[in-house]
């Protein structure tokens, strides 16, 4: 096992019981992630690659195995420390955005911030510049396009400085032109130093990647 | 950003769900400042009446229910029971009275109902039973068809000294001898009249309501009250008129029984309408929440935010409630008055003041925060995994 990695995944297995039947979503899956690479992962619908990035980012713990993330031992952690560990090591990008609809651009984009005790409308607001919307802070959610909602929710994935970006799908609701921009911010993030995961069906993206992770039926193919 | 400003903009989803519920917590915070008004006004108006604004510290009734008594001395009509005359003489050289004052009192109601009024046979005792039964114009009674006017009775009338007065009722011919200033109790209402006319009136002739009795020393009361029973046959009554304003003031019990009843289920229905909304409100937006604990929203945040939302709720709707409590107090205790079975004093029935204000705002607001437990520990207990759930 290599020392220097963020994420280390060993002998990780998730069941699922539905009714009277187990699912094996993940079946003895080893990775480990090393600090600044950008990994793609892929996989037939069911294969278990959301299951797999919920136990990265510590959404959800395996049936059996380890997982350490920034150098910590997530099976030991409680639910508090779990989240503690989350909103410093982490950002998250789902295929869905999550916006609040009732708050402006800048205020969704600074509200994870709240929840680390420091809100901070500054940094907010130059994410938001980055990913090319500084001209939008004061606009609601429903006022912009779908890709301008993703790149909005990845600006709020980063607020709290995460060395790790882990994206589920990130342009399953956007067409290509908008998937491209989301792919060249997750580029230039990955090139500041950011881990990025991401899991994704678009071969465009995955041809981008230096590093494919392929699972079927729940085991990482090789 | 704070913690407030994503509470207040979370009620703007659904503005008219949020009013609607800070409008069911303003009516329990309205129901109980008023109930409380009438609460508080009703024994105070009863106590001014019976015990601060008139020097009498004792009456002597015939026995009976002193209820049944407190209505008729106070409030007119003929009672079946009534006091001889002759007692008086018995206990008048006493030197520990002050004051001793037989009167007659009876009610007159117009054929159709509209109008009651109260008439009292006094002798010239009263002027020093009650300390502020004063003369505006005029003086004392001249004859045996001689009234003095109570305040609002010289002005309903529009009469003045000397003028007559026709009553139908009697078929009898009064003279204005005196008017009396304003003092604010029953007075102001009640057409006096010398207490032997008022008996013939009422073919009564040497009987009485009751007497009315002044101390030298209230701190001898109990003692007098022993004495004077000692006096009396003993189907007659001594009673202090603090008893009497309690014994009224228990009767109406029942009626605050049932105000207060009304407060209670205007809350139930506002406790549960907060809590299915403000669950709803939690339900609607699950994955929303999951995914503030992805980002590192923990347990208290979530119920900090909630409870928050609701206080929001809570102390808008408990302001407004409260304010309008307010307002109508004064309608309701007029209200009231028109309802009342038993004793309807002068002075104000609803005395809202701003501590029963505040007290219901608190109550409320109390309760609505509370009720945002439930809801906030639901959202406590999302996993983050939901937001990864297709519906
Ligand atoms: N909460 C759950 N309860 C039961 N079974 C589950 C649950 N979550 C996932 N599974 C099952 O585990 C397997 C892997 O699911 P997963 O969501 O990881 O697949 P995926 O690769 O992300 O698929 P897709 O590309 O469609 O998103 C599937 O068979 C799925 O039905
Ligand atoms: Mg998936």
């Amino acid at each position: 096992m290599n020392n220097g990695s963020v994420i280390e995944l060993e002998n990780v297995s998730k069941d699922y019981r539905r009714g009277s039947e187990t699912v094996h979503a993940l079946r003895d899956v080893s990775l480990a992630v090393t600090p600044g690479e950008y990994v793609a992962v892929v996989g037939h619908s069911g294969s278990g690659k959301t299951t797999l990035m919920n136990i990265m980012g510590c959404l959800d713990r395996p049936s059996r195995g380890r997982v350490i993330l920034d150098g910590q031992e997530v099976h030991e952690k409680t639910e508090a420390g779990l989240t503690r560990l989350r909103r410093s090591a982490i950002g998250f990008v789902f295929q869905q955005f999550f916006l609040i609809p009732t708050l402006s651009v800048l205020e969704n984009v600074s509200l994870p911030s709240l929840f680390v005790g420091k809100p901070s409308n500054g940094r907010a607001g130059e994410l938001l510049e980055m990913v090319g919307l500084g001209n939008r802070l004061h606009h609601l959610p429903n006022q912009l396009s779908g890709g301008e909602m993703q790149r909005v929710a990845i600006a709020r994935s980063l607020i709290n400085a995460p060395p790790i970006l882990l994206a589920d799908e990130p342009t399953g609701n956007l067409d290509s032109r908008n998937a491209d921009m989301i792919m060249k911010i997750f580029e230039q993030l990955n090139q500041e130093g950011v881990t990025v995961v991401v899991v994704t069906h678009n071969q465009d993206i995955v041809k981008r990647c230096r590093r494919k992770v392929h699972i079927e039926d729940g085991r990482i193919e090789t | 950003m704070s913690f407030l400003k994503v509470a207040l903009s979370n009620l703007r989803r659904n503005p008219v769900r949020s009013l609607l519920t800070g409008l069911s917590l303003a009516v329990s915070a309205a129901t109980l400042s008023v109930v409380l008004s009438l609460d508080q006004g009703y024994s105070s108006a009863v106590t001014d009446d019976l015990v601060n604004n008139t020097g009498v510290h004792l009456y002597i009734t015939k026995e009976g229910c002193p209820i049944e008594a407190a209505s008729v001395i106070a409030q007119g009509g003929l009672s079946p029971l009534y006091v001889e005359e002759d007692i008086v003489t018995r206990i008048q050289g006493m030197p520990e009275l002050d004051a001793v004052m037989p009167f007659k009192l009876f009610a007159v109601t117009t054929d159709d109902g509209s109008r009651t009024d109260i008439f009292m046979g006094v002798t010239e005792a009263v002027r020093s039973i009650k300390p502020d039964w004063r003369f505006a114009a005029g003086g004392w009674f001249t004859s045996d068809d001689s009234v003095i006017l109570g305040a609002e009775m010289a002005r309903i009338e529009y009469l003045a000294v000397g003028d007559r007065m026709y009553s139908e009722h009697f078929d009898r011919e009064f003279v204005v001898s005196g008017l009396l200033e304003r003092n604010y109790s029953q007075d102001d209402g009640t057409f006096f009249l010398p207490l032997h006319t008022a008996q013939a009136m009422v073919g009564r002739e040497g009987k009485l309501s009751a007497v009315a009795i002044k101390l030298n020393d209230i701190s001898n009361m109990d003692y007098i009250q022993t004495r004077l029973r000692a006096m009396m046959p003993p189907d007659y009554f001594i009673i202090g008129s603090k008893e009497l304003s309690d014994g009224i003031l228990e009767f109406f019990g029942a009626t605050r029984a049932i105000m207060f009843v009304m407060v209670a289920v205007a809350f139930v229905i506002s406790v549960f309408g907060i809590i299915n909304t403000m669950l709803m409100a939690v339900l609607e937006r699950r994955r929303e929440i999951a995914y503030l604990k992805c980002v590192g929203a923990g347990k208290y945040d979530l119920i900090r935010l909630i409870s928050l939302e609701t206080a929001a709720i809570a102390v808008m709707g408990s302001t407004f409630g409260a304010a309008v409590g307010m307002l109508l107090s004064p309608l309701s205790g007029n209200l009231l008055r028109k309802f009342l079975v038993a004793y309807v004093p002068s002075g104000a029935i609803a005395r809202p003041d701003m501590g029963i204000a505040l007290t219901a705002f608190a109550l409320c607001t109390f309760i609505g925060v509370a009720c945002s437990l439930y809801p906030a520990f639901r959202a406590a207990k999302i996993v983050p995994m939901e937001v990864l759930r297709n519906e």
